[in-house]
């Protein structure tokens, strides 16, 4: 079997084990987590696409994925849109700001990406936090553009409750975000071992060779960027009309780390590195639930140790392990062929 | 009798899994000028880094004044007096000429000694005085090329490797540079000389190693090579 | 007239204060091409050492500055020590390290949390008082902070040009190769480097919690505008940083007189990113910097 077909297998199991989820699972609190996971697993997809296979170090991510959500709950608030109508101008909107970040910061290398881009994000938080001019009354209360620090709340939601019931509105957010991490998985699949993905290969392996064939970091690069923009941008639509608050804590630094430690735990430009170091920083972090002051350290931890032990993360220790015992196994037993 | 100043012997070494010296053995003498030569790409400047310590030999052995130093870090070797002037001089750019010398004598014995090494090299090579506070970029290629060596003479060195001093100079700067390197080898100085052109080295040194392809092909007297008429047609073109 | 006057007090010293964060930086960065983000956390680390230096061992003002300076270079040797050595010459060393340091500053920011809480705690080494230029008030803490700042730059600029071990550390920069086989033991002049940038960030530290107050997340800011100095100075280029910090320092100042403090970082952010269009190296930089 190619190594296509077993990821699009393995993904069609997976799905099938989270469609079943929600009638099995005990209580309101589990299905809320998931559905937080759907939504935090999206953007690191999205992530590991720029950061991992297109090689640009950006921080930006969380901007991204807040401005995004800004956009939706905007256009809800402010244009009185349906929520679901805002949700892709919301994308799109990302889109455009990672464009912009993208023109600005993009033509340098490493660390420069990396600075810039969390400048970026640091500046995007403090313009919304001081944001004190009243752009709207709400009754005797003045209202800021960016909703300042409160956050912007009553621009609508999805309608799951008149859908589908009290009992099973949480269903209504939990297969919507579901949906989305769905169509980011299957997108950067699709950039990833199609012609992008053999791009930047070309661009690692050989850069002269590369850019003299007329492969152009930058545009692909760019292409990556925006691209991979809209599913964060979704994502971030789809996190503020399932708390119907969307406030500047998403651009605090704890968020962007804790995001940056699933992508690096899970492993860097893997496949299933994203889902996977998702999967491990939730269950580590429902863990340590109970003792709150240890998270952000263990989240420190967790990077250092990583990036010394194991750069490739879990996903590229469980090959390295796999590929140990293969290749014990053909040499004791010789014919052994069993594929997976 | 004493041993000779430097020995090496079966050395190996190369990068990657791909081999670039297999089992080399030779010895310079002191007070002797001992020189490499043969085709570029062939392993002469990996031979030389192995001596100085930044790449890690294979199998083998070098012994300095009878004591290993394979294996030894790149700065201890400096310490026991073993010197590189590496190929295209390697200086720091954007420091001055005198500092470029006091990074010659970090070593803390020639740092202690640094005043008076200076004023020997500043003998040695006037033109060094004259630039003293330029900073490197300024200098024609054959200043960086004295200025290479004048920083290899200030850390005080017993034996000196010199890794191609003549590339890339007009000839009238390169007869200027073997000056300087006949007046080293008459105080005294052991050198391990590479040198991709073998005219060059016909006058200044005493025993001659062809190396192709990783290994010895052929040793002898600058006398003996030049009456060797396949050497001469195979590996100097002439 | 007053209003200059006052914005160049301000502006002198906030380039003091950045412009020692910025050259630790720099040096790090210079010599090993490592992005520390770990330098907030380091900041933090100096304004509590000297609160607890001073607050709770009762020691005097220089004392507790030179323990504090000691912690942060001790500090920066053991993050040199137990990760970023492990790390250097390793594929994607570049990258991974900055990801290393986001974590050890993650866990410093935290520890120190636990151990002082997460309130904002008055700097007792904060000097009160002050006097009248004109109209205009200067405290003594800010002439305390422009006068010290400009004494270690000047220590510091005379330990790189003259001394056995700042040449090494400007070579290393320059050529680390070169720098090996002229003899030096390359691995402890990198542990020297983290041990300047720490002692200078805790330094740089202890100032800056004594204009604002000590809280674990004080670091973060002054961070970052300490990169945005550095990459408009061009990365590792220690003199350039340290004009650029004055330069931008007062540049804050104006933009937080002209617009408001509001805009300050925005601008300073626009500016960096205009510089880096007009110039991708940085104002002082050199292509090598940035080749990957």
């Amino acid at each position: 079997m190619s190594a296509t077909r077993r990821n699009v297998l393995a993904g069609l199991v997976l799905l099938a084990i989270a469609i079943a989820l929600p009638f099995v699972l005990p209580g309101r609190y589990l299905i809320g987590q998931l559905t937080l996971f759907f939504i935090w697993a999206t953007v690191v997809t999205q992530w590991n696409l720029v950061f991992g296979v297109a090689g640009i170090f950006s921080l930006a991510q969380m901007a991204i994925f807040a401005f995004g959500g800004y956009a939706t709950a905007m256009v809800g608030l402010y244009g009185g849109w349906n929520l679901w109508l805002a949700l892709p101008v919301g994308a799109l909107a990302a889109v455009v700001f990672s464009l912009v970040v993208g023109l600005a910061c993009l033509r340098l290398k490493g660390p420069y990406v990396a600075l810039l881009t969390l400048a970026i994000a640091q500046g995007m938080y403090l313009l919304i936090i001081t944001d004190t001019a009243c752009f709207s009354m709400e009754g005797v209360t003045c209202r800021n553009f960016t909703g300042g620090t409160r956050g912007l709340a009553k621009y609508g939601d999805f309608g799951f409750r008149e859908w589908l019931g009290y009992k099973y509105m949480a269903f209504g957010d939990y297969y919507l975000a579901l949906g989305v991490l769905v169509l980011a998985t299957a997108f950067s699949m699709f950039l990833m071992f199609g012609p992008i993905g053999a791009a930047f290969q070309a661009l690692r392996d050989s850069p002269e060779y590369a850019t003299a064939r007329g492969v152009s970091r930058f545009k692909f690069q760019m292409l990556v960027f925006a691209s991979s923009a809209f599913f964060t941008g979704l994502a971030g639509g789809v996190f503020a009309g399932y708390y119907k608050v969307m406030g500047a804590n998403t651009l605090y630094l704890s968020p962007l780390l804790f995001l940056l430690a699933m992508m690096v735990v899970g492993g860097l430009g893997r496949t299933w590195g994203p889902l996977v170091g998702a999967a491990a920083l939730m269950l580590a972090d429902e863990g340590l639930k109970d003792f709150p002051e240890y998270r952000f350290m263990g989240i420190g931890a967790a990077l250092v140790l990583f990036v010394m032990l194991w750069p490739r993360g879990i996903v590229g220790a469980a090959e390295a392990i796999g590929a140990q015992l293969q290749k014990r196994r053909s040499e004791l037993g010789g014919t052994s062929t069993r594929q997976h | 009798m004493t041993a000779p100043l430097l020995q090496l012997r079966d050395v190996e070494a190369g990068y990657g899994g791909q081999r670039v010296l297999r089992g080399i053995s030779f010895d310079v003498p002191a007070g002797q000028v001992v020189t490499l030569i043969g085709p570029n790409g062939h392993g002469k400047t990996t031979l030389l880094r192995c001596v100085s310590g930044l790449v890690r030999l294979g199998a083998g052995e070098i012994l300095f004044a009878d004591e290993p130093i394979s294996g030894a870090r790149a700065h201890r070797i400096v310490e026991k007096g073993v010197v590189h002037i590496p190929q295209g001089d390697l200086l720091f750019t954007d420091m001055s000429v005198y500092d470029n010398l006091m990074m010659g004598a970090y070593p803390k014995a020639a740092y202690a000694a640094a005043p008076q090494r200076l004023a020997e090299v500043f003998s040695l090579l006037p033109r060094l005085q004259e630039r003293r506070s330029q900073i490197v970029a300024s200098l024609s290629g054959g200043e960086r090329r004295m200025l290479a060596i004048g920083r290899g003479l200030m850390a005080n060195g017993k034996l000196l490797l010199i890794d191609e001093p003549s590339l890339g100079l007009a000839p009238l700067v390169i007869d200027q540079i073997y000056e300087v390197i006949g007046n080293l080898k008459r105080h005294g100085m052991a050198i391990l000389l590479v040198e991709e052109n073998a005219s060059r080295i016909i006058g200044i040194a005493d025993h001659v190693h062809l190396l192709d392809d990783g290994k010895i092909v052929w040793n002898g007297t600058p006398a003996e090579m030049e009456e060797n008429e396949d050497i001469l047609t195979t590996y100097l073109g002439g | 007239m007053d209003t200059t006057t006052q914005i160049i007090i301000s502006g002198l010293t906030l380039g003091a204060m950045y412009a020692i964060s910025t050259v630790s930086l720099s040096l790090i960065w210079g010599a090993l091409n490592v992005l520390n983000m770990a330098q907030g956390a380091l900041l933090t680390l100096g304004g509590y050492a000297a609160y607890t230096a001073s607050a709770a061992l009762g020691l005097n003002a220089p004392l507790a500055i030179l323990l504090t300076v000691a912690a942060g270079g001790l500090f920066g040797v053991a993050m040199y020590a137990l990760v970023v050595r492990h790390m250097l010459d390793r594929e994607g060393f570049e990258v991974n390290v900055i990801i290393a340091t986001i974590g050890i500053g993650m866990v410093l920011e935290a520890g120190l949390q636990k151990l002082y809480g997460a309130y904002p705690i008055r700097q007792p080494l904060t000097v009160e008082g002050g006097f009248f230029l004109g109209n205009v008030y200067v405290p003594y803490n800010s002439v305390i902070i422009v006068l010290t700042s400009a004494a270690l730059m000047l220590v510091l600029a005379a330990v790189l040009a003259r001394t056995r071990m700042g040449r090494a550390i400007r070579a290393i920069s320059q050529n680390r190769d070169a720098a090996r086989l002229m003899g030096v033991p390359v691995e402890l002049v990198y542990a020297q480097v983290f041990a300047l940038a720490g002692g200078l960030s805790a330094a740089s530290g202890i100032m800056l919690s004594t204009i604002t107050t000590l809280a674990p997340t004080m670091g973060y800011d002054p961070m970052l505008k300490a990169f945005i100095i550095c990459v408009v100075a061009g990365l590792g280029n220690v003199m350039g940083a340290l004009y650029a910090a004055f330069l931008l320092g007062l540049f804050e100042s104006t933009v937080q007189f002209a617009l408001g403090v509001r805009f300050a970082f925005i601008s300073m952010l626009v500016l960096v990113i205009a510089v880096l269009i007009w110039r991708p190296y940085g104002l002082f930089g050199r292509t090598r910097v940035t080749k990957l």
